[in-house]
């Protein structure tokens, strides 16, 4: 970045006014003090309501059809994952952390893996390595898939989730074929990844690659041409790049709003160093951008794939490891990039081997908490909209 | 209708209306879309989807309580959720069933040491099918659902037992 | 290098810290009470650590360390500042400073027993009162084999 566009992304306050004062959620006007007292209503939305993606519960303080303030209570998933973790050994804490981001388990399995590594110091393979990036870019599309599918469901375009489905079942295929499970893979390991390819996954990812440019012509008929798709979202939740740099956003709803930044070309972990792709950015950060942001990234993605597939050296999978893994003591911070945004691991060993902490940042967490920020001003119907480009998954955000 | 072809033409068949209701019942079954947790996406989306499409079994999701006779309960069901879905399920229209999908809501899974998970759902509402697994796959699902249709189709001869043997 | 602009920045805003580079990074600990000025200096000196990745706690056994994980997109380095605060003590809450503090404020408030004075909806974030104990905590039991077994 340049120093003038750092200018503008630092949210600096000048003077007495901050350049952002206080969520306008929790600015809230008190009730009755309008004197045409027309009532403000309170809206329960969730925690059972087919459009919050599992088991959000957003209170809406609603104005007629407008939305005054709006305030996420969490929760209703909160299952212990980090408490559980402190009582597993090493090789089982991959089992819970599966189940918190469980559309893209791969991504924080690998978190933590990495996480290890670097306390022990293990060597990964090279070819473990690539067989890394293969299977997390094979995970992104398959959840970028969910979150398209399910977003034109929220908006009422039922039809893409049927095909987004069939595309899924044929991801879901190759990862069964090699890692024996369809979500909970524990797959990556602490020095490298379970298994190579077996001999019918290669064949099935390349007819995926070949059919797949096609699919995705499909969708954007589906919906991005679809002028009531259009009109639900463009302009729709405009998170301005100040704003989404102050809330801690990461993943598609940052590069959305025109910050490129992405953990596997700033940081790069596994194979990412070796291949090359675009990051694609938004401009206005509205839904529409970060719908369109996903969109690109499946197509990169697919590419990846192939970049993967065609470069993968020969060699081990995993590295020699001890069967039972005890770290030194020590702290690691390891991140990798997940569909939803930066997933981070922060490990705290104390030697043994149970870990004595292990926190999860969670990139839907911090991608939520704009809620209360952006939805004051829109439309009730909005909401879905919003929340549904945000592409949350409350397993993780609870834990 | 297809009853014309296994019996001829202008048959009479005599029945009990509850059983004939029952038989509809067992082949419109609509469930809640009420995913928890994991489970969900493999049980309420994986099956809507067109590999497995439970369509086919009148099997067909409701946003609203008021219009299903199954509730899937597909997560983990802690001490906060457990009460929206005493809520929800005193909402559903009688009869109604209860399917308890994956290891956590049979038991409370991989998280059932954690003070806030609640160890089964069973202890909130009465649970007619138990699917094991983490997550069950689709087919156990569908599996789950044929043991369902099974018990609805036969719930007035086990009555009939009961009463009998009482 | 981090370390030494980061002892250079808290020391030109006047905050005590004692700033070493560890593993994960440069590590600034500062007492409870700067908390808000060191964040503040942080974010606007020359180093512009300009988001808050993470907030966590983590129970020592004696104490709660809260970490601030910070990011500087300029620099291109993260950066943690640490806190120390008593079991049941009060931090400052830092989200004047930094608005993604929100969240993970009250969830450390809630799992790990603590109170962020300046915090302007501290409610119960993630369980319910049927939950006693701050369940982060490293005295806080978790379900035994035999209970789990009798359900
Ligand atoms: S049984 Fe397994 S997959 Fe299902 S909700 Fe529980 S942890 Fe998730």
């Amino acid at each position: 970045m340049t120093p003038e566009e750092l200018s503008q992304a630092r949210i600096t306050p000048e003077g007495e006014a901050p350049a952002i004062v206080l969520p306008k959620g929790l600015r809230r006007v008190p009730r009755g003090v309008d004197e045409l007292a027309t009532e403000h209503l309170i809206v329960n939305m969730g925690p059972q309501h087919p459009s919050t993606h599992g088991v959000l519960h957003i209170l809406l303080e609603l104005d007629g059809e407008e939305i005054i303030a709006a305030e996420a209570s969490l929760g209703y998933l909160h299952r212990g994952i980090e408490k559980l973790a402190e009582h597993r050994r090493y090789s089982a804490v991959g089992t819970l952390l599966d189940r918190a981001d469980y559309i893209s388990g791969i991504h924080t399995e690998l978190a933590l893996a990495q996480a290890t590594e670097q306390l022990m110091g293990i060597e990964v393979p090279e070819k473990a390595q690539w067989l890394r990036s293969l299977f997390s870019e094979i995970v992104r599309i398959a959840s970028h898939l969910i979150a398209i599918g399910t977003y034109g469901m929220d908006i009422g375009a039922m039809a893409p989730f049927l095909y987004i489905m069939r595309e899924r079942e044929a991801l879901l295929s190759v990862l069964e074929s090699v890692t024996g499970a369809r979500m909970m893979f524990n797959y990556v390991r602490p020095g490298g990844v379970l298994r190579d390819l077996t001999p019918e996954a290669e064949p099935l990812l390349r007819q995926f690659l070949k059919t797949f440019p096609g699919y995705l012509e499909e969708y954007h008929t589906l919906l991005t041409g679809n002028e009531i798709f259009q009109a639900r979202v463009k302009g729709v939740g405009v998170i301005d790049r100040a704003t989404a740099i102050a809330f801690g956003m990461s993943g598609p709803p940052l590069r959305a709003s025109g910050f490129g930044w992405d953990v596997r070309k700033e940081r790069p972990y596994a194979a990412y160093e070796q291949l090359r792709f675009d990051v694609p950015v938004g401009e206005s950060g509205d839904c529409w951008d970060r719908y369109l942001v996903r969109m690109e990234e499946m197509r990169i993605a697919a590419e990846l794939i192939e970049q993967c597939l065609d470069g993968m050296p020969e060699g081990d999978v995993m590295a020699k490891v001890p069967k039972v893994l005890k770290p030194p003591a020590g702290e690691a911070y390891s991140a990798v990039e997940s569909p939803r945004g930066e997933v981070g691991i922060h490990l705290v060993s104390d030697g043994t081997d149970t870990p004595y902490r292990v926190h999860l940042r969670a990139p839907s967490l911090m991608n939520l908490a704009v809620v209360d920020e952006v939805m004051p001003g829109h439309k009730i119907a909005d909401s879905v909209a919003i929340i549904g480009s945000l592409d949350i998954v409350l397993g993780e955000i609870d834990r | 209708m297809a009853l014309d072809k296994l019996l001829g033409e202008n048959s009479v068949i005599f029945t009990k209306s509850e059983q004939l209701f029952d038989a509809a019942r067992a082949n419109s079954l609509w469930y809640l879309s009420y995913g928890i947790a994991c489970c969900a996406i493999e049980g309420l989306m994986s099956a809507g989807g067109p590999k497995f499409d439970y369509d086919r079994f009148g099997i067909f999701h409701r946003g609203s309580p008021r219009q299903a006779d199954v509730m899937i309960v597909a997560g983990t069901v802690n001490k906060k959720m457990a009460h929206a879905l005493r809520k929800l399920y005193d909402q559903m229209p009688e009869p109604k069933w209860v399917i308890a999908m994956g290891a956590c809501a049979c038991t409370g899974g991989p998280f059932r040491e954690y003070p806030n998970v609640v160890l089964g759902v069973d202890k909130i509402v009465p649970v007619d099918v138990y699917v094991p697994g983490c997550p069950p796959r689709p087919e156990s699902m569908q599996y789950g659902f044929m043991q369902l249709q099974d018990k609805i189709r036969n719930r007035r001869k086990e009555m009939a037992r009961e009463q009998r043997s009482a | 290098m981090s370390s030494a602009a980061l002892s250079s920045a808290l020391s030109a805003a006047g905050v005590p810290a004692e700033v070493s580079e560890e593993a994960i990074g440069a590590v600034a600990r500062v007492p409870a009470s700067d908390l808000v000025e060191a964040l503040t200096a942080l974010r606007d000196a020359d180093c512009a650590f300009a988001m808050l990745i993470d907030l966590f706690g983590v129970d020592t056994g004696e104490q709660l360390e809260l970490t601030y994980h910070l990011r500087s997109f300029a620099r291109d380095e993260d950066a943690y500042v640490r806190v120390a605060a008593p079991y049941d003590g009060e931090v400052p809450s830092a989200w004047r400073v930094y608005p993604s503090a929100l969240y993970p404020e009250r969830e450390a408030a809630e799992l790990f027993g603590l109170t962020f004075p300046g915090h302007p909806n501290l409610k119960r974030l993630l369980t319910t009162d049927e939950v006693e104990l701050p369940l982060l905590r490293r005295s806080t039991a978790i379900r035994t084999q035999e209970e789990v077994h009798d359900r």
